[in-house]
């Protein structure tokens, strides 16, 4: 690919250090830069000054930067990346495409959700005088239904009578149209009346609800549905007008909404069932994957609250879910349904989504660390410790130093102190890590003992039941008591020794870490 | 603020206020490409929408009563309409309603009334009624938004809704000021402002509180700087753009040949595709090398996976196959655009063509770039659309030179057997007489260049002759930024507003005619440097496009500033 921006191969690595910009030699210190630029370069000669700007800028950034540290010989601020470069940003500060490679999708700040709206209210109030109207008219009618398929007369003439009785018919005789398709009635096209509103339509208008659809009605509001049912089933004949209710458009249109509603809200087909095993399985184990990666940073890290066995034991329940999700949307691809429908594609989707869940959340999880990699984890990490304490022993040292003139006038001796403070603390550190061995038989008079041993019975029952959350917080607080414990000891056995121990600031801090 | 975490929010807080459950997304034909912008489908399967149908088209009658319907749909008249069909025969069992924009409570009212079997459980407005393009960047997929250099009232208004909903979105009533002379500038400043002062209740954010200068919406015109998108960039997003168009984070390959069957369609989402969020204003050659890392780390790692030898080696595999997938598929979109790109390049002669895009934008030197473009008006590899772009940056650059040449170099156009025509509309649309400040102002840009110009001899690839120009925005949001006086270019229109010489925290710009990605980077420097800004426009426009909303909107009216080129006129009517 041709190139016009330059080949980035070569020199795309970022050199640190005092490098001379033009033969790329790393000089190590300032005054040796500016030596070997002027005695090999001495014909770049508005770049020298450039240069020698830059270093001015450059070293009084360091010196405030050293002003900070008081120590002028071990900081190792250096003037970064390659010197031409920083020559152009110094001089021509236009500001370049993309320098910043930050990804800008990532850098999210804080943000609230947008303005909204709400209109449910007045939705609402507009929606229910008429649902209530339609709510208590639907009432009515399955109120009368009821009475209607209650003691039903067989016969035609006495069944007429009964609904009659229950339903008080439109008197026909001022009605000279059908109300609904505007035509006259005559001699073929009779009135017929609407057996639960009594009102009168012609025949073509007429409305049939079964019986055994308007016996499901009813059952709606009354329990002893089945007697009905029974007697019912003995009447049954194949004339449709017999063995239905004339009704009118409206009267059935509002029966057969609520009897939709009802379905639609009671109606639990199988995939709705197996997702929500689905979903349990997936809120369950959630918790599960987050304690793991918590468990296997906290391996990394070198820390000693979980061990290996705990994570394997995690990882392997997690894996057994991701098993039975995969069988389960197995399952609702399973069930059978018509291709090319959208319940089709529903399935498909939904297989998806657990096939993409088991893959990037259940699967993908970290590799566990080796036994012996761990082992190494914690053996840097203690040499890593152990360091930070010597370097901070030697800080407060030299500190004291610095000081030590003017305590020395005082006539307090700190330094001394300082050293009785680490013999001190050494021979504490062997002492007590004897009597945690120990301590299961012997000590178990001291209250704190005795509830330490508790929290690890404890701890043990947890990690059997792998309860992570438990065992890190019971881990905690057994570290705590420990700690505790210790600390308790100690004092103990500094009053023994040394009287006067109470001005002593860093022990604290370093105390506080041996124990880690 | 970031448009694109706005836009995620509301979708999100759709999603969760319906509950659990399986869901089914009902949407039209707008608010398909705004989610779809926002989430990968696959987001949106972890989030329980399951299935997604347009209100608008072919719908199926099968009815699934155990699915929740979130219903997401602009508030126009045939939506409302085709809403309330379904509710009068409800397929799924409940509903939540979402409007991306303000409603008119009749059309509520109406809606309730169809809700006769009462499976409507929520109704709201949620201001997602933009594309957000990039955190900083959003769109009104609007491309051609004039006819006779004034407003499509349908764009208009889908311009007024856009801003509003952007601003509600982030919380902000902002002090409005627009470009001072433009028409539709101020037609959109006016209506925009109408429509805050009617919902002033939504408007009620009560920012102010801590003394802050408030927030401001800058109402810009296209036709003060019709150079930057007639540009080549070289920036990664914007060269996509260029050569090979982004519609809706797509990108279309399947007219070209040789390419895998997987890779007919691209989708480029800063944040789905980490290669492209942390790379999409790279420039080219930053690019090239990056990817060539990315490919020795894959194939580094191709190398790992190919040794199984154990049962341990084996497991390994197993686990870190999905992030190996994920990976490839990366490597492999980035290296066909990539191939895609650098093979236009190299065919239609594209370094020298931009190097002198470039000169004539930022430098003045007639005669010399007049030779220059003969010269590869000339050369056979040059496409006749790039030498078009190079003539009308030259007609807009020296449309007042006493030597200037426009007619001669059409008539070189006419001989190769291009569309001259587009030269006259463009001065129409945005010729001098239509611009306000100094789009080519001499003394900055040339100090500028004789510095760069010195440095990019040692440094290679930090600054460079191809992307010298910087689009006008950046210089006017500086001025914004800096305080300055605004009043006389950019009037206010709710001045009581206005604070005492406090630049803001915040600003929104709105492009009428079309953003550009490159004026995207520039507001990207600048919200780098700690502001806080916004760019949006009716379209996002690379050359191509635009050059067909300059044709679009000066068809059919009477030129009356470029009576030298009357033979170059569409056609007669024009005259």
């Amino acid at each position: 690919m041709s190139n016009p921006f330059g080949d980035f191969d070569d020199d795309g690595e970022i050199l640190e250090g005092f490098i001379c910009p033009i033969c790329r030699e790393d000089l190590k210190s300032l005054e040796f830069l500016i030596s070997h630029f002027e005695r090999l370069h001495p014909e770049e000669d508005d770049l020298k000054t450039t240069f020698r700007e830059i270093f001015s800028k450059a070293k009084k950034k360091i010196k405030s930067n050293f002003e900070e540290t008081f120590d002028l010989s071990r900081n190792n601020a250096s003037i970064s990346s390659r010197g031409s470069s920083t020559a152009s940003n110094a001089i021509a500060k236009e500001t370049s495409n993309a320098r910043s490679r930050m990804n800008c999708f990532n850098f999210m700040d804080y943000q609230e959700v947008g303005k909204e709206q709400q209109h449910m209210e007045y939705f609402q109030s507009m929606r229910n005088p008429r649902l209530e109207r339609y709510a208590s008219e639907t009432n009515k009618l399955i109120i009368r239904l009821h009475k209607l398929l209650k003691d039903m007369p067989i016969d035609a003439v006495l069944r007429k009578q009964h609904e009659q009785n229950i339903v008080p018919w439109l008197d026909g005789s001022s009605v000279k149209l059908c109300p609904n398709c505007a035509k006259s009635f005559n001699i073929t096209r009779r009135k017929h009346h609407c057996r639960l509103c009594g009102s009168i339509m012609c025949h073509d208008c007429s409305k049939f609800l079964s019986i055994e659809v308007a016996l499901e009605l009813a059952s709606l509001t009354m329990a002893h549905s089945e007697s009905l049912k029974s007697e019912n089933d003995k009447t049954a004949s194949t004339n449709p007008q017999q063995n239905a209710l004339r009704t009118c458009d409206h009267c059935l249109w509002l029966l057969e909404t609520r009897q939709e509603m009802h379905e639609s809200r009671t109606s639990r087909p199988p995939i709705i069932q197996i997702y929500n095993d689905i979903q349990q399985l997936r809120k369950n184990v959630k918790p599960d994957i987050e304690m793991y990666l918590k468990i296997i940073n906290s391996l990394y890290d070198g820390e000693s609250i979980f061990t290996l066995n705990d994570a394997s034991a995690l990882r392997g329940k997690i894996g057994q879910v991701a098993e039975a999700i995969d069988i389960l949307s197995k399952r609702i691809l399973a069930i059978p349904c018509e291709p090319g429908t959208r319940e089709e594609s529903l399935k498909k989707s939904v297989r998806l989504s657990c096939i993409q869940l088991i893959k990037e959340n259940m699967l993908a999880l970290p590799v566990l660390p080796k036994e012996d990699e761990i082992r190494q984890i914690q053996e840097r990490k203690r040499m890593e410790t152990e360091m930070r304490i010597a370097t901070e022993r030697r800080q407060a040292m030299e500190a004291y130093e610095k000081y030590g003139l003017e305590a020395a006038a005082s006539g307090h001796s700190l330094r001394t102190d300082d050293y009785a403070q680490g013999m001190d603390l050494h021979s504490i550190d062997n002492w007590t890590a004897h009597q945690i061995r120990n301590d299961d038989l012997v000590q178990s008079d001291d209250p704190l003992v005795e509830q330490i041993n508790i929290i690890k019975g404890y701890i043990k029952q947890a990690r059997q039941d792998l309860n992570f959350e438990v065992v890190e917080t019971l881990e905690i607080n057994l570290r705590e008591l420990q700690k505790e414990f210790y600390e308790r000891q100690r004092s103990l056995s500094r009053t023994a020794n040394t009287p006067n121990g109470d001005n002593s600031p860093p022990s604290q801090e370093a105390g506080a870490t041996i124990y880690k | 603020m970031n448009v694109i975490t706005s836009i995620k929010l509301y979708i999100e807080k759709m999603c969760s206020e319906s509950g659990p459950g399986m869901k089914t997304m009902l949407l039209d034909k707008e608010t398909t490409s705004i989610i779809s912008m926002a989430f990968a489908q696959s987001d949106m399967l972890q989030r329980e929408v399951f299935l997604f149908e347009r209100i608008d088209s072919g719908r199926s009658n099968e009815r699934m009563k155990y699915l929740k319907c979130i219903v997401f749909i602009r508030p126009t008249k045939q939506n409302v309409q085709l809403l309330a069909q379904e509710l009068r025969s409800p397929k799924y069992g409940s509903y939540f309603l979402y409007f991306s924009n303000i409603i008119p409570r009749t059309d509520i009212k109406f809606l309730a009334e169809c809700d006769e079997s009462e499976s409507v459980r929520e109704v709201k407005e949620l201001y997602a009624d933009y594309l957000a393009v990039n955190p900083n960047l959003f769109s009104l997929n609007i491309p051609t938004c004039m006819q006779r250099l004034n407003w499509l009232p349908d764009a208009l208004t889908r311009s007024v809704h856009g801003v509003v909903s952007v601003l509600l979105s982030l919380k902000l009533n902002p002090v409005i000021r627009y470009r001072s002379g433009s028409t539709v500038a101020q037609t959109l400043a006016k209506q925009i402002f109408e429509q805050i002062t009617k919902e002033s209740s939504l408007f009620d954010f009560r920012t102010h509180e801590n003394g802050a200068a408030p927030p401001l919406l800058l109402i810009l015109d296209r036709r003060d700087d019709p150079v930057t998108p007639l540009l080549h960039q070289w920036t990664y997003q914007a060269m996509v753009h260029e050569l090979l168009s982004i519609r809706n984070n797509r990108v279309d390959l399947s007219g070209i040949q040789g390419i895998p069957k997987d890779y007919k369609e691209l989708v480029l989402s800063g944040d789905q595709d980490e290669f492209y969020g942390k790379n999409m204003y790279a420039n080219f050659g930053e690019i090239g090398s990056t990817i060539k890392g990315l490919m020795e780390e894959f194939q580094r790692k191709a190398k790992d996976q190919k040794k199984v030898e154990s049962i341990a080696d084996m497991k390994n595999f197993i686990e870190t196959y999905p992030q190996f997938k994920k990976m490839s598929g990366t490597v492999q979109k980035h290296l066909c655009i990539m191939g895609e790109l650098s093979s236009l390049t190299t065919k239609r002669n594209l370094f020298e063509v931009s190097e002198l895009e470039q000169e004539i934008a930022c430098r003045a030197e007639h005669s010399q770039q007049l030779q220059r473009i003969k010269k590869i008006i000339g050369d056979e590899r040059t496409s006749i659309n790039d030498v078009i772009k190079l003539v009308a940056l030259y007609a807009l650059r020296y449309e007042r030179h006493a030597n200037c040449d426009t007619s001669g170099l059409l008539q070189m156009i006419k001989s190769r057997g291009g569309q001259t025509h587009i030269i006259p509309s463009l001065i129409e649309y945005a010729g001098t007489h239509m611009r306000q400040g100094e789009l080519f102002n001499l003394v900055r840009i040339a100090g500028a260049i004789k510095l760069t110009r010195n440095f990019i001899i040692g440094l290679k690839g930090v600054e460079n002759v191809f992307t010298q120009h910087t689009p006008l925005l950046k210089e006017t949001l500086e001025e914004v930024f800096k305080g300055r006086e605004l009043d006389s270019m950019y009037p206010a229109i709710n001045s009581e507003l206005v604070p005492f010489r406090r630049p803001p925290q915040e600003v929104v710009v709105f492009m009428v005619g079309g953003a550009t990605y490159e004026e995207a980077l520039a507001v990207h420097q600048l919200n780098n440097a700690g502001y806080r800004v916004i760019l949006g426009g009716t379209y996002i426009h690379n050359s191509t496009s635009f050059i067909d909303e300059v044709l679009a909107a000066t068809e059919n009216m009477q030129f009356k500033h470029t009576k030298s080129m009357l033979r170059h006129y569409a056609s007669s009517d024009n005259y």
